[in-house]
Order: C-alpha cells, then sequence, then structure tokens
C-alpha cells in the first residue's frame, strides 16, 4: 500500500484549503455583504477554474510559478527556491481548482445571514469588519465547514492541474489520483485497486460530514 | 413640540417610485404614518444611514449626518440612533443578556447616560436574561429590541411598525412601555405605523407620506383630522388607546371600574387590582353623543364632556372631546349638523361596557 502518496494527498489538500479559506471568506464578503464595484467580474473569476479544464489551470500556474514566471522568478530571487514539481505546486493546483466549490458554498452562507441582523449591529455601534466577525460569520459557519469539506474533497482529487505544475515524482508530488493513474498505466491492477478503495474512502467520509452539515444548517433556520 | 432635533430633505428613485420629501422633527415623538409601500421604512432607513438617498441632506442636533452637496456620509455605527426593527431581528446566536449587551459594549463609557440595570427594569426583562432569543412570545422579542436599541444611549430611536407582528395581545404593553421611555429617559423617537390608532395614542406630532411624498405634518391631532390625509387614514378602524387606572374590579361580578382622565368608566372584568394601570381601548365609532342624558338605556357608562375640535374627514366627522384627557370620536356628518354641535358644546358620551376592551 502506497502510504506515501496518501499521506501526500491528505497534506496536499488541507495545505490548498487552508490557503483558500481565508482568501474566499475575503471575497465572499466583498461581493456579497460589502457589494464591491466590480463583483461580477470577481464572482466569475472566482468560478473560472470550475469550468476550465484542470489542465488549463495547471498551465496558467505554470506560466506563473515557472522558471520565468514572475513570482517563480520572485521566489528564486528572495527565497531561492524552485515551486515546480515540489509538493508545494502541487498545493497550489490543488488550491486553484478547490477555490471555486469553497467560495460558492461560502458567498451562500453569508448570503443566508439576515441582513437585517447585521444592519442592527451597525446601528449599535459595531463597523462592518466587527459586524462580518461577531455576526456574519458565527451564523454562516456551518455552511462554511460544508464548503471547506467540499473544498478539501476536490483538493484530494485533483489530477490535471497537479501534473501539470508539479510533476507526477513519487514521494514528492505523486498524489493518490498520479499514483492510481501510474498503477493503472503499468498494468498494477492491485495496487491500483487499493489506492481506488482508499480514495473512495476518503471521499464518502468527507461527502458524508458534508451533508450532516448542510442537514445541521437547515434545521436550525 | 417647537423645537427640532431632525431635519431632513431627501429624494430617493426606486423602480416606479420616488420619495421626495422634507421635513423637521422636535424632540418628542413623531410618527411617519401612510399605507404600505408609501415609503416610510425608505425614509426611517435614510435618516439611520442604513440607505442613502439619491440627493439631499440629513442632520441631527445640528451635525450633518448625510449631504449630497458635499459627499459627508456618516455610517450607521456613528450616528447613535437606535433602531428597532419590525420583528425584532435579534441575535440568534446569543442569549437575551448579550444581545441588550452587544451595543452597551460598544458605547464609550462616558457616554453611557441611561442605566442598564434601571432598562432591564423598566421593560421587565430581568427574568428573561439568561434565556435563549429563539424561546420568546413576540412581546417579549420586542422589548428586548426596544432595550438593546436604548442599551447605548442613543440620541434618537427609531422604529420600524414595531406592532405590526405582533399578536393583538401584546400591543397594549408595548404602547405602555414605549410612552414610558419616552417620558422618563427623554429619548426622541421617529415612530413607522400604518395605523392611526398607535400614531394617536404614541406621537406628538406626525408626517403623513403617500406615494413617496409629504402629504401633511404637524400635531398629530391636527394632521389626523386633515382632509388631506382622508385618502390614506382608515378610519372606520379608529382606536383610542388609553392608559386607565383600575379604581374597583371585577371581584365575582362581571364588571369593573376604570379611571380615564377625570372620569370613571364601567368596563369588562379584569384580573387587575385597584390602583394599578392598564391599557384600553376603545373604538371612536363606538362612542355615541348625546345632548341629554338618556334615560332607561342598557349602556353603562353615561360620561359628560367637552367637545373642543370639530373637523370633517372625507364623509365622516371627528370630534375630540375632553373628559381630563382628549377622546378622538367619530360621528356622521348628519348627527353633527342634527345636534348643532360645535367648539365648546356639552355632551354626553354613551359607552358599551363591552366596547371598553383590556389590551393588558
Amino acid at each position: 500500500m502506497n502510504y506515501t502518496a496518501v499521506f501526500l494527498t491528505l497534506q496536499v489538500a488541507a495545505v490548498a484549503t487552508a490557503i483558500n479559506l481565508p482568501i474566499a471568506i475575503g471575497v465572499s464578503w466583498l461581493v456579497v455583504k460589502r457589494r464591491v464595484r466590480g463583483r461580477f467580474i470577481i464572482e466569475v473569476l472566482a468560478s473560472l477554474p470550475l469550468a476550465l479544464p484542470p489542465v488549463v489551470s495547471g498551465y496558467f500556474l505554470l506560466l506563473v510559478l515557472g522558471r520565468d514566471g514572475p513570482v517563480g522568478v520572485a521566489l528564486r530571487n528572495t527565497l531561492g527556491v524552485d515551486v515546480v514539481f515540489t509538493w508545494v505546486a502541487a498545493a497550489l493546483a490543488a488550491a486553484v481548482v478547490s477555490f471555486p466549490l469553497l467560495v460558492r458554498a461560502v458567498m451562500a452562507a453569508m448570503e443566508a445571514v439576515d441582513e437585517r441582523l447585521e444592519l442592527s449591529a451597525r446601528s449599535l455601534g459595531a463597523g462592518p469588519i466587527r459586524v462580518a466577525l461577531t455576526i456574519t460569520l458565527p451564523l454562516a459557519y456551518r455552511g462554511i465547514l460544508a464548503g471547506l469539506l467540499l473544498g478539501f474533497v476536490r483538493a484530494l482529487s485533483e489530477f490535471g492541474a497537479t501534473i501539470v505544475v508539479a510533476g507526477n515524482i513519487p514521494g514528492r508530488t505523486q498524489t493518490l489520483p498520479l499514483a492510481i493513474f501510474e498503477s493503472v498505466q503499468l498494468g498494477e491492477d492491485a495496487d491500483a485497486l487499493t489506492l481506488v478503495v482508499v480514495s473512495m474512502s476518503l471521499a464518502v467520509i468527507s461527502l458524508l460530514i458534508h451533508n450532516w452539515l448542510l442537514q445541521r444548517t437547515r434545521n436550525s433556520r | 413640540m417647537t423645537d427640532t432635533f431632525l431635519e431632513f430633505n431627501v429624494r430617493k428613485q426606486f423602480p416606479g417610485f420616488e420619495l421626495n420629501c422634507q421635513g423637521a422633527f422636535g424632540s418628542g415623538v413623531t410618527a411617519i404614518f401612510g399605507p404600505s409601500g408609501t415609503g416610510k421604512t425608505t425614509l426611517l432607513n435614510c435618516i439611520a444611514g442604513m440607505l442613502s438617498p439619491d440627493l439631499g441632506e440629513i442632520a441631527a442636533g445640528g451635525r450633518t449626518l448625510f449631504s449630497s452637496a458635499t459627499g459627508t456620509v456618516v455610517p450607521p455605527e456613528r450616528r447613535r440612533f437606535g433602531y428597532v426593527f419590525q420583528d425584532a431581528a435579534l441575535f440568534p446566536h446569543k442569549t437575551v443578556e448579550d444581545n441588550i449587551g452587544y451595543g452597551y459594549a460598544l458605547t464609550p463609557p462616558e457616554e453611557r447616560e441611561i442605566d442598564l440595570d434601571h432598562l432591564v427594569d423598566m421593560l421587565g426583562l430581568a427574568p428573561l436574561m439568561d434565556r435563549s432569543v429563539n424561546n420568546l412570545s413576540g412581546g417579549e422579542r420586542q422589548r428586548v429590541a426596544v432595550a438593546r436599541a436604548l442599551a447605548t444611549s442613543p440620541r434618537l430611536l427609531l422604529l420600524d411598525e414595531p406592532l405590526a407582528s405582533l399578536d393583538a395581545r401584546y400591543t397594549g404593553a408595548i404602547i405602555t412601555y414605549l410612552k414610558r421611555i419616552a417620558r422618563e429617559l427623554e429619548i426622541p423617537m421617529v415612530y413607522v405605523s400604518h395605523s392611526l390608532s398607535e400614531v394617536m395614542a404614541l406621537a406628538q406630532d406626525t408626517l403623513a407620506l403617500q406615494q413617496g411624498r409629504t402629504v401633511a405634518f404637524g400635531p398629530t391631532p391636527t394632521v389626523l383630522a386633515d382632509p388631506a390625509i382622508a385618502a390614506i387614514a382608515d378610519y372606520s378602524s379608529l382606536e383610542n388607546i388609553l392608559e386607565a387606572k383600575v379604581v374597583e374590579t371585577g371581584d365575582g361580578r362581571s364588571t369593573s371600574l376604570l379611571k380615564i382622565g377625570d372620569a370613571e368608566f364601567v368596563a369588562p372584568a379584569t384580573d387587575r387590582t385597584p390602583s394599578e394601570t392598564v391599557v384600553v381601548s376603545l373604538g371612536a365609532g363606538d362612542v355615541i353623543l348625546s345632548l341629554d342624558v338618556p334615560r332607561r338605556i342598557s349602556a353603562r357608562n353615561i360620561i359628560r364632556a367637552k367637545v373642543r375640535e370639530i373637523h370633517d374627514v372625507g364623509d365622516r366627522v371627528l370630534v375630540y372631546v375632553d373628559i381630563g384627557r382628549t377622546l378622538t370620536v367619530e360621528i356622521t356628518a348628519n348627527a353633527r349638523d342634527d345636534l348643532g354641535l360645535r367648539e365648546g358644546s356639552d355632551v354626553y358620551m354613551v359607552i358599551k361596557t363591552a366596547s371598553i376592551r383590556m389590551m393588558t
């Protein structure tokens, strides 16, 4: 059993989700509660990876993080590292493709918070940030948690973007989906099957928790 | 009210409707009255800072809160206005105590003029403090909402139809609380309502709105009698909402004796004790006026009163009579002419016991 792939996958997915969470909350708040100008464009961009083939997202990441890309050059000059073909790139790839799922769930959760509760808080002296922290987020947290899980599940299963920007290096960037792909290519059916079972278990557990959370949200209305 | 606390000049365009009105409110209770959809809540929200007008100025206590000319916009959290929503809008994830304390904690100590314990006491909330707000009755929720808004020692209290979604049995109590707050805390209040009776019971001044425009403004009795508001006022359901002192209670009998103004009324039995204050409602159309004392009549109340004002409103006549406090009576123009009623006339009000409805 390829434990390395399993742990690497979990690590990559966890980091990807951790990166996405604050960004998703910030973007959602700006779009849903602050109603900033240009929110339509922001919404489209945030949902783009959902509509694009993952390899395309991976390609753009490669352009940005690669040897000659703006971030790649900056990182090499400041920290002396190359991010491509490391687990960090795999995490970024997973983050990009799972972001739309997370952000859409967070937006829905925030939208569901009664605006009059937030207006009441404003009339009581709370500024917009305080309202977000004491009213909006506490009331939206179940929906946000459900979104987190959805994003995590998606990050677990990322293949196309990962293989483009991180490669398929066992022990370094070979996540579960990549390992399954390789086993199938090499005809190692038994190994492939084991990994598939693990992959499915992770997915089913996550979805069970996700649906349970959504159920709790519905019941609390 | 002769002093001005709040001045505004507001224009806001919506699809199919434009709010365009001006006003200068004093430091007592001012009502914004009109039918649904006429812009009352929009105006209130502009005053509160929750909406921005397209054009205009809003100033309170000499301080500019909004000016389209200079681009000044003071956000709601800095206006120090309390706001009570129609259905309380209490924070569901906090207890009663935490709801009330939310604004209190955000108020600088030197500006906390209202004592929190006194407030909780005044609104009868002490036994409810630990409760989740999701287990309260409608009347309790509204009282918590009022306490929460007042805990910030606001300079102005805004209320958006606070009684509209309440069960009838709670309205009397809330009206009493609001009157007490206006009296004891001396906070200016702006009260949005589509109910003539509420407006009459609570507000010194009234601004009548129709389709976003001011139709009348001035002391409430004058505005109510203004023919211009005949189109938007439903006089048939006009009720006098009155505070009464219990003189005698049912005690096995089916009636009680209540003092309203200088007169004593026979009312339905109550379980309240003598010298307690209750709230009753008496329909303006339920009062019969007579020039002589009727004899051998079933009505138990024959009360002497003096006519103060008579107004034609639409096809009805409103008569303001004085019994130590003012009551509003509605009769037909025919009756007014037949009886030859005029200001200063002495009349007798004939009222059935059952017409006096207990609200608390």
